[in-house]
């Protein structure tokens, strides 16, 4: 079994704990309780016969990337970097937020994901796309659990692809 | 005008009326004259009353005079609460110093048992306090260490910063390994960050008398959970195990990429760690 470390970040309240609840146990609560520190836990997916542990770190939210602990995102091999789609203060940053993650971390599997579909019709999709500083990856919904399998899904396919070319 | 010898006699005819008048009244007062001056009569006739009056206080004493006890009783506490204090602390005190000198006969006999149980053959023990006591003082030393001697719970081998497990042992049976070596990290980067102390790394967390000590290597970590408690020596000689085993034991093992790494590495801790120390406690030796 490949055991790869993947970090959920972004913004405050744009999700981050509720897709790592979703994910890992199913559950979602309307509740926000803000993240302090790191909560860390792990699921173990098959991906086209492929066992893989994801070692999950749930990060606490940052207005930027910059001000997260440099040390978290050391020996990261996938990012979930979460915006909500209804709030544009999380996604000003998005561009510079992804670069400095990719130049820290060369190589990193990064999932660009708006949260909160549930909350939004969509022309106000079709009106948010065009201010978004980057291309999403996929659009999720904690709460109904809509794409969520599939996001950690995809992460987990880019990061087996990633350690097959690596051996 | 009346004669001397009239007079004599009028005073004697009143004298006369006197005792004709009073005779029964003189008869009582003398009556209860000789009651007073014999205290068998008196009691006699004193001790009913007594009783009378007596039973009914018993029998309404409470009603009566409760409530003016109480004030009373209550006025003297507040008058005297540190008179009281100084008058009870010492018993106190006293009970206390009993209560703990029993404790203390207590593990002194458990202590005795388990001297016996050591020096099976009790008599040579016993020859040996003879001679000195030296060697029978060395014992009870060890059982107290041993009381509360180190025990490595569960030691991790865990890569620096992602928090991956690489390998681990327990001396019980533990519930998500993963996720406690990850919180590790989680803690130790924490720290390493939130202080800034240049390249200096987390070496131990401590609650209590359980420690978990950090040994840094370059690119993983050992962390062994320790319960007891652990002097310094213990705890030198310990990062020095951990050490030489990380040269020994993980260089070489780390490297295979047949997925076999995980489980080698368990089964060297648990024979370099484990089987000694669940030996020593079977045995009940001290590890020094």
């Amino acid at each position: 079994m490949i055991s790869k470390k993947v970090i959920l970040t972004g913004s405050f309240g744009v999700g981050k704990t509720s897709l790592f609840n979703k994910f890992l146990y199913n559950r979602f609560s309307e509740k926000y309780l803000t993240t302090i520190g790191v909560k860390v836990d792990k699921r173990n997916v098959n991906i086209d016969g492929n066992e893989l542990s994801m070692l999950l770190w749930d990060i606490a939210g940052e207005v930027s990337q910059d001000k997260v602990p440099h040390s978290y995102f050391l020996g990261t091999s996938g990012i979930i970097y979460v915006f909500d789609l209804t709030r544009p203060s999380t996604f000003m940053n998005m561009a510079r937020d992804i670069e400095y993650l990719k130049n820290l971390l060369p190589g990193v599997s990064v999932k660009i994901v708006g949260n909160k579909t549930d909350l939004v019709t969509p022309e106000h999709l079709a009106m948010m796309e065009l201010e978004l500083p980057l291309p999403y990856d996929i659009l999720t919904s904690a709460k109904t659990g809509d794409q969520v399998e599939n996001l950690f899904y995809a992460l987990g396919k880019d990061l087996i692809t990633n350690a097959a070319s690596q051996v | 005008m009346p004669t001397p010898s009239n007079a004599q006699s009028e005073a004697q005819s009143i004298e006369l009326l006197k005792q004709i008048l009073l005779r029964e009244d003189r008869s009582e007062v003398e009556q209860l004259k000789e009651i007073l001056n014999n205290p068998d009569q008196l009691s006699e006739r004193i001790s009913p009353i007594i009783e009378k009056h007596l039973v009914h206080m018993k029998q309404n004493f409470p009603v009566e005079y409760n409530t003016t006890i109480e004030k009373i009783i209550t006025k003297k506490l507040e008058n005297s609460q540190e008179e009281l204090l100084n008058t009870i602390s010492p018993v106190m005190g006293q009970m206390i110093r009993k209560y703990v000198q029993y404790q203390f006969q207590l593990l002194k006999e458990i202590l005795d048992a388990q001297l016996d149980a050591t020096f099976n053959q009790g008599i040579i023990g016993k020859v040996r306090g003879l001679f000195g006591g030296k060697a029978q003082q060395v014992s009870s030393e060890t059982i107290i260490a041993n009381l509360d001697r180190p025990l490595i719970e569960e030691i991790y081998v865990i890569e620096h910063y992602s928090g991956i497990l690489i390998g681990s042992a327990s001396r019980l049976e533990t519930i998500d390994i993963d996720v406690i070596a990850g919180m590790l990290t989680a803690i130790k980067s924490f720290v390493e960050d939130a202080f800034k102390r240049g390249k200096e790394e987390l070496e131990m967390i401590q609650y209590e008398t359980f420690t978990i000590l950090l040994e840094n290597f370059h690119s993983y970590y050992i962390a062994a959970a320790v319960s007891g408690s652990m002097s310094m020596k213990e705890r030198v000689d310990l990062e020095n195990s951990l050490a030489k085993f990380a040269e020994k034991e993980l260089k070489v093992n780390m490297q295979k990429k047949d997925g076999s790494a995980n489980l080698i590495i368990k089964q060297k801790l648990e024979k370099y760690f484990f089987e000694p120390q669940k030996k020593a406690l079977e045995t009940g030796t001290s590890k020094d």
